[in-house]
């Protein structure tokens, strides 16, 4: 939920990265953190195993400076991707005002990739919340695997709803700002 | 796209808020005092205690929050409205207002919690009459800060900061 404190001139938005797992959340995080300007992000907050799989969240507030006299600023999360945790991702979309999905374009993924958004679909619907008109990107990430499935091919199977979705490569940052971008902007559409 | 759900604080509210915020703080003598969104976000923040990054503590205690009603609704319990975490020097209560807000308290070992849970309680009850009054007051204090001028002007900024 958008919070617009006319006091404190600020206004704070929740964007939420869902995903399976191994799919280059965090890596899109990393990426933001290291590749935005200083001045426009704080500091990066991971709640992640001893082998870095993520256990609860990454957190990355981004602030945009002032705009008309008000600080505008997200927070992005990431979920945990693993099946076991599908009730720590509904504890983090708690709130939530937009939705990257990110999709691994790996072919053995695609099945995986297809359950983890109708979970996602699930879970925004007991929070009363419908993709279809909600703030909602896609991601293609990995598409510099070299048997990753056309985008054509992902796109027919994951994008029914036909929202923005944008080819990625997290590691190298290809397509990780014009996500980013997309849904800020999706979301401040219906501030 | 559908209209989202948003809350907007008014200045007086904020102020009446604060008040709350700071009183609770004294007569517990709490390092910080915090009210937050349920989504992590800070509303304000009152107490004289060290500075510390509560904008992550923010996000962090509403997780921990969210967390734990997940763990009320696989136990069959209807609801948890309070966590306490306790350290050995500091330790925190936090305690949910209506649906919407949790209240937090971070105290030293001076105090006793139990005395914590009780002012925080009554603190409770007036915070949700604000909110009650700022949920009415949202839609009207919406229109004269968002215009078109000023999504076009963060949208300007968005691709001005995140380029590839």
């Amino acid at each position: 939920m958008a919070l617009i404190n006319v006091a404190n001139r600020e206004i704070q938005c929740k964007i939420v990265y869902y995903g399976t797992g191994f799919c280059g959340k965090t890596t899109n995080l990393h990426y933001i953190y290291g590749h935005a300007p200083a001045r426009a992000h704080g500091a990066m907050r991971s709640i992640a195993t001893e082998n870095e799989r993520t256990l609860f969240f990454d957190f990355l507030p981004i602030d945009l400076g002032t705009v008309h006299g008000f600080r505008v600023q997200f927070a992005l999360y990431t979920v945990p991707g693993q099946v076991l945790y599908e009730r720590t991702r509904v504890a983090v979309l708690n709130g939530v005002d937009g939705v990257v999905f990110v999709a691994d374009s790996s072919p053995e993924k695609l099945e995986e990739n297809f359950q983890n958004l109708i979970e996602l679909e699930t879970n925004m619907r007991r929070m009363g919340k419908d993709l279809g008109s909600f703030p909602f990107v896609m991601q293609w990430n990995k598409r510099d695997l070299p048997n990753a499935v056309p985008v054509a091919t992902l796109d027919r199977y994951l994008n029914r709803r036909h929202v923005p979705a944008f080819p990625a490569c997290a590691t190298t940052g290809e397509g990780v700002f014009a996500t980013l971008r997309a849904i800020c902007k999706a979301v401040m559409a219906v501030l | 796209m559908e209209q989202l759900t948003n809350l907007v604080v008014a200045e007086g509210e904020l102020t009446n808020i604060a008040r709350t915020l700071g009183r609770l703080a004294l007569d517990t003598n709490a390092g910080h005092t915090l009210l937050l969104d349920k989504s992590g976000q800070l509303i304000s923040a009152q107490g004289s205690g060290p500075q510390r990054d509560l904008i992550a503590l923010g996000a962090l205690l509403a997780g921990a929050f969210s967390s734990s009603r997940q763990v009320a609704e696989i136990l069959g319990e209807r609801d948890f409205r309070a966590i306490y975490q306790q350290g050995a020097y500091e330790s925190i209560y936090t305690l949910m207002i209506g649906e919407q807000w949790l209240l937090v308290v971070v105290f030293d070992k001076q105090t006793h919690v139990g005395l914590v849970k009780v002012l925080a309680r009554k603190a409770s009850e007036e915070l949700e009459r604000i909110l009650q009054r700022v949920r009415q007051g949202s839609a009207q204090a919406r229109e004269q800060v968002v215009s078109v001028q000023f999504r076009d002007s963060v949208s300007n900024t968005i691709d001005l900061l995140f380029q590839d």
